[in-house]
């Protein structure tokens, strides 16, 4: 396997758990809603999913149950930011926080303990192409994710559904005075959002890398959220940050491993790098950009 | 304050000897008292890994001195101000035998052992030392020279990798010893390096070893990571994987190399003798085989045992000081002369370490 081989093949699984985070918090950001819990929820996430794989729930139970708990502490968010109308900034680095101390308290019988990841599942004759083929060999949790994401484009480009959810983001007043319940909406598109981020955290605790270690998300949360914005709200080019960011951080290490002589500090910032410049360089038409932009976002609403 | 802690102390002292309400002389309380230890560590105390290295480390301790030494361990410190308030608290409350068991405590435990002289402080991989304060280090290098001849002999496509967490000599030193007990065996062998730049990211350290895999490196080379994940990897491809500090072999039963495991009990236990006994002398430790406080166990079977014979002839010559993996000539990775011929890098000079010897591909973080 060359490097470039190295790359394809496992691009799409170091991509995932970003992209299954930074969808989730696209659609909630699009209702007009900045949860900047993602982190923790991802944290949270992560280590349900590993206790219940751990002991023997298998990996739907746990990828279930990591949605719920995250959704669950989402909720929690939502009341506060949404019910009381809290400063969502404020609220959302709160239950970040909380999600990743109830992630260590949880987690502590389980440190360093390990599970066995997913099977990766072969698309027959794609697979056998040669230097692309690695593309078409992954584990289902991916597949599963790119349907997802080819359906929240669907979802935003074709339904109803769609368009509500962004009328709500841009102008609240307005969607509530024809009729739309604001709230309500708002409260299922972060609850969908911590969702989305439980499984990413699922993801990354019992499939990409098996274990179970406090802190192991890393800041991935994070990345997450500058996905959403520098993908400016849109599921392609977030699909694409995540894959070049996915791609840019393992060509950094394959880069040492074939012993470039490139500094490892560079290539280890590469990625943002590379992140930034692209979608930059995408969404430098300012038009477009506030085109796609969410007006309302953060703001509380009152009728 | 300082007047009410003693009282404190002293009430505590005469509940727990049950001498409350008579009168007793300070220092026969003193006496009476178990020593209060406390470890400080900046990760929690896995099953695995530099944490449940230390917290091992004290078990003979209590074992030795039963209910005369009280230990405590606060684990998941975060470096900086937290610390130093936590550390303070400890000592405060009477603890007089503090461990820091991360680098980045060093200023607020030299702090500690400055102001009260009948503290003693250990301080993990720091530099620093005061009459009351020992920084302690291990000598992993000559574990790592013993593997590296172990991973030549195992080796079939001539290449080894290493996912390295921080350029830092204490690291670099490992992987120079690595590569030269594989050339000790295998002249042409190269090892590659990748640097993750950062002390914890399993899913990073994870995909490096993968990259090292698709590179045809066939022995892995864990360097200074605390979770399993890169000996996880390993097994799951099938090829050999060894760590550092404590054995991961129940993570890769059949590919499990080996581990340079360290031991500090012996520091710990002399150090503890020496501070009871009043003799203690702050000093720069750099412990080693001949220590007991560096042991590689776990050796896989798999190695051929004309080379295991090889190995343990040189680990008794390490550990007697007759051998050492830095004795030259040996080159640097530019070329140049790192050692000359005949000359050995003295503790200092290995302490403070930062190139590659020929045979390491990778380039050097500056």
């Amino acid at each position: 396997m060359n490097a470039i081989e190295f790359i394809l093949a496992g691009m799409l699984a170091a991509a995932t758990p970003f992209l299954l985070a930074a969808l989730g918090e696209m659609v909630v950001e699009r209702a007009g809603v900045l949860n900047l819990g993602v982190e923790g929820m991802m944290a949270l996430g992560a280590v349900i999913a590993f206790i219940i794989v751990y002991h023997g729930g298998g990996h739907v139970l746990g990828f279930v149950a990591a949605g719920l708990a995250s959704a669950i502490l989402s909720l929690l968010f939502a009341v506060i930011a949404l019910g009381f109308r809290a400063n969502q900034v404020a609220t959302g680095l709160a239950i970040g926080i909380l999600g990743q101390g109830l992630s260590a308290l949880f987690g502590k019988t389980y440190e360093s303990l390990t599970v066995t990841g997913l099977p990766k599942l072969a698309v027959p004759g794609l697979s056998e192409i040669p230097v692309i083929g690695g593309l078409f060999v992954q584990d289902a949790a991916v597949w599963l994710t790119l349907a997802a994401t080819l359906g929240i484009w669907a979802v935003f480009a074709y339904t109803k559904v769609g368009l509500v959810i962004r009328a709500i983001g841009e102008n609240p007043k307005a969607a509530h005075a024809i009729g739309y319940p604001v709230i309500a909406i708002r409260v299922a598109a972060v609850a969908f959002g911590g969702a989305m981020a439980g499984f990413a955290g699922a993801y990354a605790s019992v499939v990409y890398t098996p274990l179970w270690a406090d802190g192991m998300i890393a800041g991935r949360g994070w990345i997450a959220i500058a996905l959403v914005v520098f993908g400016t709200w849109l599921t392609g080019r977030i699909f694409l940050g995540a894959c070049l960011f996915g791609a840019v951080s393992l060509m950094g290490l394959a880069a040492q491993a074939t012993a470039l002589d490139v500094p490892s500090q560079l290539l280890s910032s590469l990625p943002y790098i590379v992140t930034i410049v692209v979608l930059g360089i995408i969404s430098a038409d300012r038009r477009l950009l506030k085109l796609n932009g969410v007006a309302s976002l953060g703001e509380p609403f009152e009728r | 304050m300082m007047n009410h802690l003693t009282r404190r102390t002293l009430m505590k002292g005469l509940a727990a000897t049950g001498l409350a309400g008579t009168l007793g002389s300070r220092l026969a309380l003193a006496a009476d008292e178990p020593l209060g230890i406390t470890l400080v560590l900046p990760s929690p105390v896995g099953d695995v890994g530099w944490g449940h290295a230390l917290a091992a480390g004290l078990e003979p301790v209590k074992a030795a001195y039963g209910d005369k030494v009280k230990v405590t361990v606060l684990e998941n410190i975060q470096e900086g101000p937290d610390a130093d308030r936590i550390m303070n608290k400890t000592v405060a409350d009477g603890n007089k035998f503090l461990i820091a068991g991360s680098f980045g405590y060093q200023n607020g435990a030299l702090q500690i052992a400055r102001r009260d002289p009948s503290v003693t402080v250990l301080h993990a991989s720091g530099f620093q030392v005061a009459p009351n304060f020992s920084p302690f280090a291990a000598k992993y290098f000559q574990g790592t020279y013993l593997l590296g001849m172990a991973a030549a002999a195992l080796s079939k496509t001539g290449k080894l990798g290493s996912v390295s967490a921080f350029a830092i000599p204490e690291l670099i030193t490992s992987v120079n010893a690595f590569t030269l007990g594989a050339q000790a065996v295998n002249p042409d062998i190269e090892v590659s390096v990748v640097w993750v730049n950062s002390w914890f990211d399993p899913a990073k350290e994870q995909e490096a070893a993968k990259a090292l895999i698709a590179q045809k490196c066939d022995v892995i080379f864990s360097n200074a990571q605390d979770t399993p994940s890169v000996i996880a990897a390993c097994e799951e491809a099938g090829v050999y994987a060894f760590n550092l500090n404590s054995s991961m072999k129940k993570y890769a039963p059949k590919t499990y190399l080996g581990c340079v495991a360290t031991d500090w009990s012996p520091f710990f236990k002399a150090s503890v003798d020496a501070h009871l006994a009043g003799t203690f002398k702050g000093a720069n430790t750099f412990l080693g085989v001949a220590d007991k406080v560096v042991e590689v166990v776990d050796w896989n079977p798999d190695i051929p045992a004309d080379t295991m014979t090889k190995i343990k002839e040189l680990e008794a010559k390490i550990a007697d000081g007759s051998f050492s993996p830095f004795t030259g000539p040996i080159a640097k990775a530019d070329g140049s002369e790192g050692v000359a011929g005949g000359a050995t890098l003295t503790d200092a000079e290995i302490v403070a370490m930062d190139w590659h010897v020929k045979g390491v591909a990778s380039p050097l973080p500056k």
